[in-house]
């Protein structure tokens, strides 16, 4: 039996298409551009998936301009949960190296920490820089850091947290959501892991140990007996078997499918080569993306795409100029607050995305995303070109026949539709263009990664 | 559609969300647009066709034995030197017991006779993750795989109208799952329409056919994401413009306080009273994980208690100003109440056995169950002295007249708070 996990290589029966191209760009990235679109088609899937690991590196301009604005006279640690946001929407919409924001942001719902509680952005932010470090690295190092990190520590009362009176908040969510998942674990490691993590303070320079706040005595912790601190109880986790199986059940999740339950017989071999890597992240990120598995059928369009996903997605398709601040007020009404997860556990995702009004207020977002400046219908001649560009740039034509029909049908009629008489011909124009192109985004295929 | 893992780990409310309920939407229509809807008129005898039942979710684990406290027994200040509340402090409903200081409203309404107190309300074998116990509170299941609702299972039986008044960031919960239309979720009426480009009204019409056509072109094979994207998308559309329409110029007269969850019991009331056959609605009250610092007569418990006091209070007070005083009945439980013993960052870690509050013109007021007792415990948890599915068997059975048995399995007398 072929491997799952062999890379996929085109070939006459399986060839490489628009809708394999906007698949593998829809999952690594915030949503494509028509030209990235195009190149993905042209270069094929070795060279665009290498394009997309490393992604290109930052000007010294960008540089500087994100160093500028995370500055902390932009960001003092009060500023509110929206500049934050904003400040890394910012990014999102600029990157260069869309793969590794989306990584990142996928370990921010894994480490799933609020400015909420923590109310400090200069803490926020210390996280994030250390969730994007290791985000495409190694996932030991992430996990240890993580015990140390100051808004971790605040969020989940770390700090208060003393020898003789542990508090196992920590403890808790370390096994059940950051390496383990429930299971392996019983009320009486949660108890005990807890002392080790007693004595850890924050300091101007980060989490330090003080050795006189600390439970130094001997704890039983998944079956091993020692006088364990913090790094011990992650190390031990690490060491848990069912640690890479948890880690790798969810990086599929996330880049494959929100609905198709992995069986196990997928799930173990690419645990083991996560744990045998060293828990390189960016190597099981690279199997995944190569795949065969990833590019089944079945696994197109077997995502809700996440707030950003839907929002940024829309603004690079359409190559709109919009400002960052706007876009992450716009987003808290669709459930995504970057850096304002609404528990410990995240986002749920997936179909938890979609309600009645958060429906309406994606639609309603997309007709306000429609209101700017954008090129991509210029050279565009009929009304059947106009709805083919739309559906190529995002949805890569993959809708029924009856669907882009009516589309078409709409603009043909459009022109008959009584206007405001202060409307010139262009102006009139101009709203048909808008109006198709909020008609295409409102399509219940276009919510689907 | 699976059923079971088999790796290690068991199935969490995120695998429900992700991978088996999308077969559980049914129809397309949702409950308010029904039948049932036509049918609700004012009545004064509960269990009646057009009972209303609230259910106000207090997310991260209540502090049970800081919200209901046992004034008289010597052990709770013992366990509780630094956030326990002097018995003096607390607001008297018998000797033995008495409220949170914070809770004016609410004691003010138990005086009225309008508030059922459950004491040490849990499940057998506690879970004390967070997500698991909400989990096993929604589902009224303990079973490894959870993919419907105790409510959803219930509107199952009969489509009585409902709704999630959400902060408009939440998702839909569990509970309301397996419905036979999807419940929808709504934050405010003004936002809960489709805006499109058009400048007039045909246009309007031309452009939401177009919108409605797509999200129903073909039949998808149930249980795709398509599919449900578009069974969202079906009932959204169809029950948006209908509910702005019925819902206008019912605005409350009695004053709600500024808070999100007074926001959510405003628009509830509203619904309640628009006639659209609003029957079922839910609402989530969030950050009662308290840890750490959580305070005494005043501090974060305090006020947690005192906004949910508050939103409540007004919320009764208003539905009985419309005439639905006695046909409405509110609920409130969290997933677990908190270790018996505070820690030593002046909160308190997970635990299990919290009281229930029920509130209403129609329910029978007074303390039910026994206190947990708070020396023998078990590993430092309050033991459950009653099973919070006798509890919604009343509400089910006796005030909503569903079917408790079918919905919760046998074995789970209504207790009578109703």
């Amino acid at each position: 039996m072929p491997n799952p996990f062999d890379a996929y290589a085109p070939t006459k029966s399986n060839p490489w298409t628009l809708a394999k191209a906007g698949h593998l760009l829809r999952r690594t990235t915030f949503g494509p551009t028509r030209a990235e679109l195009q190149a993905a088609l042209r270069d094929g899937p070795e060279a665009t998936a290498t394009r997309l690991l490393h992604g290109t590196a930052p000007t010294a301009d960008e540089l500087a301009t994100s160093e500028f604005t995370a500055g902390e006279r932009s960001l003092p640690p009060g500023a509110s949960a929206t500049q934050l946001a904003a400040w890394w929407l910012g990014r999102i919409l600029r990157t260069g190296h869309p793969l590794r924001e989306k990584v990142t942001l996928f370990w921010h719902n894994h480490f799933a920490t609020s400015v909420v509680k923590v109310q400090n952005a200069r803490l926020m932010l210390g996280q994030y820089r250390l969730l994007h470090q290791h985000a495409l690295g190694d996932f030991r190092a992430l996990l240890t850091a993580m015990s140390t990190d100051p808004a971790m520590m605040v969020w989940l009362d770390a700090t208060m947290s003393k020898k003789g009176v542990p508090n196992e908040n920590y403890a808790r969510e370390l096994m059940e959501l950051f390496s383990l998942g429930r299971g392996p674990y019983t009320e009486a490691d949660v108890r005990e892991a807890a002392r080790a993590f007693t004595g850890y303070e924050v300091t101007p320079a980060g989490g330090k140990l003080n050795p006189r706040q600390h439970d130094g005595g001997p704890k039983t912790v998944l079956g091993r007996t020692g006088d364990f601190a913090a790094d011990d109880i992650v190390k031990l986790c690490l060491d848990h078997p069912a640690c890479p199986r948890f880690l790798v059940t969810k990086l599929l999740r996330e880049f494959v499918s929100d609905t198709a339950v992995t069986p196990p017989a997928v799930v173990e071999p690419l645990a083991k080569r996560y744990r045998e890597s060293g828990f390189d992240t960016a190597q099981l990120v690279e199997t995944i993306l190569r795949s065969e598995f990833f590019f089944a059928a079945a696994n197109h369009r077997a995502k809700v795409k996440a707030p950003v996903e839907f929002a940024v997605g829309i603004v690079r398709g359409l190559g709109a100029n919009v400002g960052p601040l706007r876009l992450a007020q716009q987003l808290e009404n669709l459930g995504q607050q970057l850096f304002a997860p609404p528990s410990v556990k995240g986002w749920d995702g997936g179909p938890a995305w979609l309600n009645a009004q958060t429906l309406l207020g994606r639609q309603n977002l997309a007709l306000a995303l429609t209101e700017g400046e954008s090129d991509l219908l210029h050279g565009a001649t009929g009304n059947a070109e106009v709805v083919d560009r739309l559906l190529e740039v995002f949805l890569q034509h993959d809708v029924p026949a009856a669907t882009r029909r009516g589309l078409i049908d709409y603009l043909d009629a459009a022109p008959k539709a009584r206007r405001p008489v202060t409307w010139t011909a262009a102006d009139a124009v101009a709203h048909r263009l808008r109006s198709v192109t909020h008609l295409v985004l409102a399509l219940p295929e276009f919510q689907l990664a | 559609m699976t059923t079971t893992t088999t790796t290690t780990t068991t199935t969490t409310r995120r695998d429900f969300l992700h991978a088996s309920t999308l077969l559980s939407f049914g129809a397309t229509v949702p409950g308010f647009l029904g039948r049932s809807a036509l049918a609700a008129q004012p009545s004064d005898k509960p269990g009646g066709r057009d009972t209303v039942l609230v259910v106000v979710q207090l997310t991260g684990g209540n502090d049970g034995l800081n919200t209901v406290i046992p004034r008289r027994d010597p052990l709770y200040l013992k366990h509780r030197p630094k956030i326990g509340i002097k018995p003096a402090d607390a607001l008297k409903l018998t000797d033995e017991f008495g409220l949170h200081p914070a809770m004016t409203g609410l004691a003010g309404l138990y005086a009225d006779g309008k508030v059922a107190v459950v004491h040490g309300v849990g499940y057998p074998n506690p879970d004390q993750s967070h997500f698991r116990s909400m989990d096993i509170w929604h589902a009224a299941s303990t079973a490894a795989t959870l993919t419907d609702g105790w409510l959803g299972r219930g509107l199952k039986q009969k489509p009585l109208g409902s709704f999630h008044l959400s902060d408009g960031k939440e998702p839909s919960p569990l509970a309301l799952a397996g419905a036979t239309h999807r419940v929808p979720s709504i934050a405010s009426l003004a936002d809960y329409q489709l805006k499109v480009s058009a400048t007039n009204a045909a246009e309007r019409a031309a452009q939401k056919a177009v919108i409605s056509g797509g999200a129903n072109p073909t039949p998808s094979p149930p249980g795709d994401l398509l599919d449900f994207v578009r069974r969202t998308a079906t009932t959204t559309y169809a029950g948006s413009d209908r509910l702005q329409a019925l819902a206008k110029g019912n605005e409350s007269k009695v004053p709600y306080p500024a808070t999100g969850l007074a926001t959510r019991l405003k628009l509830a009331a509203q619904l309640i009273d628009a006639g659209v056959g609003a029957r079922v609605l839910y609402v989530s009250h969030e950050n009662y994980d308290t840890h750490a610092g959580q305070g005494s007569a005043t501090g974060a418990h305090a006020n947690l208690l005192g906004d949910l006091s508050a939103a409540v209070t007004a919320f009764t007070r208003d539905v009985a100003a419309r005439g639905h005083g006695d046909r409405v009945c509110l609920m409130t439980f969290s997933e677990f109440g908190r270790r018996a013993k505070e820690n030593g960052s002046g909160g308190t870690d997970h635990g299990s056995g919290a009281p229930m509050l029920v509130v209403g013109g129609k329910v029978k007021a007074g303390l039910h169950g026994t206190h947990p007792s708070l020396e023998t415990l078990d590993d430092g948890n309050l033991v459950h002295t009653t099973d919070f599915r006798h509890v919604y068997a009343a509400l089910l059975d006796t005030w909503l007249g569903l079917d408790a048995n079918a919905v919760l399995g046998p074995g789970f007398q209504p207790l009578a708070v109703v």
